[in-house]
């Protein structure tokens, strides 16, 4: 019987889910970065 | 062009080629021709999904979009990560389940025929547009550059394209799309450093930022919000999610790209590269542009820097004036420039501000002279609603550029072309063949489908290079492509909203919902001044809640034959 493709697990984290949350968190983090560099710029 | 930029051009176009058309041998199946047979591996599939969104317009026209309005322009991708979180969590495992060649393929399997068909016929209008805009940027190109009419470089860049997608299919598409997006990084990188080196001696790289920062360029992040900014964090967050989704999700130029995955981890991996890489990409591309604005406060910029324009208006009775007030603006800020970075070196916070304010005096009457130069193009029987955004980076890589970086600037873009507009080709190919054609003739060979789709291929460049002439009268290259892409992509995103999280609706109400959705994002274009990044927020919302209400109020008219069956069919 073929694996079901949502079997698939990433390379890296452990599950999907966390890697979800790592994207979320550097996304929070470029913004947040962006911003302080507006800041500093203006 | 120098002879070097000639080489350099030259080798970097024949080597992409030759690699693509070397790494798509055996593209002799359907399934191999237009999904190189399930077998791509996540990094080829990042580079390609990079590279078809882009185009050599993310190029030319961006840089020119900071040079003018600063890098706020990057907060309109802030939405992207979490477009790509969904897609990767909803659309990816459901299309690799139900094994599809196309996203609105599944629409049959969710839904019935006419949705399939409507939301088919929506990408096809969509994309074929667009097709035509990313081959008239690198055109425009060769136009400044070598001097000849728009509509030649248009064919000349078109005929490649095609001739290029039509022999490979999407295993040519994609190993080119791999070493475009290596000649793109590389070029990206040596234009900073070129524009940072042809600074004044006396201006250091944290001067050049200083200055970018004083003169306005440096707003990647604005809070305030208004329904007519286009790009602020709010729109960019709300309004880029919706855009993102639609297009990673809906438009099939992207979702071919990711269904030639070997598996859903690696179809995955390759969105979340783009969800992390893409927001640095454009900063720095950005950051180019803001670079070159402050490589301009030193050397004289020509009122305009489209020259053709320029010389157009020269002749006008009103040019002298306007010229001469350029000239003395000009010549105030860069007497400013200088005192302020005099004040920054010294640390003296009084003249810094004063400075600033000179500064901004002085743009203020440079902004006015510029405006007044496009006005007298359009009067002069020139470019309706002239844009001068598009031609201020080709004009600086071009005249300020040392011979070789030139040719590979140049290379950039004709790469950048090539990968955008060979994935919009293949995938308008791909849905014109198994969307409609093979609907209307089901039972015929495979090499029958190759052969369509090579003439499908083939009948969407000529629609691009038709509507390339379109371009130039779309302003700023980078918002046209987008305003088009969000007149069309609100209907199909709240379509695959509704298949992929309501299962009691049926195919009748999501149709009658697109139609809805449609007409809404229309009349909101038409008759008010609603930003275009809100489009898609609206059509999705409208698609969304009518086929809800049909479905609730009018349950037996709304349902699709696969509803009325008891719901959605287990795809593949």
């Amino acid at each position: 019987m073929p694996q079901s493709p949502d079997a698939d697990e990433p390379p890296f984290l452990g599950t999907w889910r966390r890697v979800y949350a790592a994207i979320l968190i550097y996304l929070a983090a470029i913004i947040a970065g962006a911003y302080l560099f507006t800041r500093a710029y203006r | 062009m120098k002879t070097l930029d000639w080489i350099v051009l030259v080798t970097s176009l024949v080597s992409i080629v030759a690699y693509g058309l070397y790494r798509s041998r055996g593209s002799d199946t359907v399934d191999r021709y237009l999904l190189a047979g399930r077998t791509m591996p996540w990094y080829a599939m990042a580079l390609s999904i990079m590279a078809t969104q882009a185009s050599a317009i993310t190029f030319i026209s961006t840089t020119g979009q900071s040079y003018v309005d600063g890098m706020r322009f990057v907060q309109f991708y802030f939405g992207l990560p979490i477009a790509m979180i969904i897609i990767s969590a909803t659309a990816v495992p459901l299309f690799h389940r139900a094994k599809v060649y196309t996203a609105y393929e599944y629409l049959e399997k969710r839904f019935d025929g006419k949705t399939r068909t409507l939301a088919s016929l929506i990408f096809l209008c969509q994309r074929g547009i667009s097709a035509g805009l990313t081959i008239y940027a690198p055109a425009l190109v060769l136009s400044v550059i070598l001097g000849w009419p728009e509509r030649n470089t248009t064919f000349l860049m078109g005929a490649t394209v095609v001739t290029y997608t039509v022999l490979g299919g999407i295993k040519a598409v994609t190993w080119s799309d791999v070493q475009q997006m290596g000649i793109i990084f590389l070029g990206l990188l040596v234009s900073l450093i070129t524009v940072i080196v042809l600074l004044p001696k006396t201006v250091s790289f944290g001067d050049a930022v200083f200055l970018a920062g004083a003169a306005g360029r440096l707003n990647a992040v604005t809070t305030n919000f208004s329904w007519n900014d286009r790009f602020n964090i709010w729109s960019g967050l709300l309004g880029g999610t919706f855009l993102f989704l639609s297009y990673f999700g809906c438009d099939q130029s992207q979702v071919q790209r990711y269904l030639t995955g070997k598996s859903v981890a690696q179809s995955r991996l390759g969105l979340l590269f783009n969800a992390v890489a893409k927001i640095p990409m454009q900063f720095f591309i950005l950051f180019i542009g803001a670079m070159v604005f402050v490589f301009y406060l030193f050397i004289q910029p020509p009122l305009l820097f489209q020259h053709t324009e320029l010389a157009r208006i020269a002749g006008r009775g009103d040019y002298p004036a306007v010229a001469e007030s350029y000239q003395r603006a000009i010549d105030q800020r860069r007497q400013a420039t200088l005192d302020l970075v005099d004040a920054h070196h010294k640390g003296d916070t009084a003249a810094i501000e004063r400075e600033i304010a000179e500064y901004h005096a002085a743009q203020k009457q440079i902004d006015q002279a510029r405006t007044q130069a496009a006005h007298m193009v359009t009067a002069s029987g020139g470019e309706k609603d002239f844009s001068d955004t598009n031609y201020i980076f080709l004009s600086f890589v071009t005249k300020y550029l040392p011979a070789g970086i030139v040719g590979l600037v140049i290379a950039v873009i004709f790469a950048a072309t090539m990968s955008a507009s060979s994935g919009e080709i293949n995938s308008l190919a791909t849905v014109t063949v198994v969307d409609i054609y093979r609907r209307i003739r089901p039972r015929a060979g495979d090499h029958h489908y190759v052969v369509a789709s090579r003439l499908a291929t083939l009948f969407w460049g000529a629609y691009a290079v038709i509507f390339a002439g379109w371009g130039k009268h779309l302003g700023s290259l980078i918002v046209a492509v987008n305003v088009v892409g969000s007149l069309f992509y609100g209907s199909l995103l709240g379509c695959f909203v509704l298949a992929f999280g309501f299962r009691r609706v049926g195919g009748t109400a999501t149709f009658v919902g697109m139609l809805a959705g449609e007409a809404a994002i229309f009349w909101a274009f038409l008759f008010t001044g609603i930003s275009w990044l809100w489009y898609n927020v609206i059509g999705c919302v409208v698609v969304v809640s009518t086929a809800l209400a049909i479905t609730y109020f009018a349950p037996a008219s709304g349902a699709s034959a696969s509803t009325a069956r008891g719901g959605m069919p287990e795809p593949g």
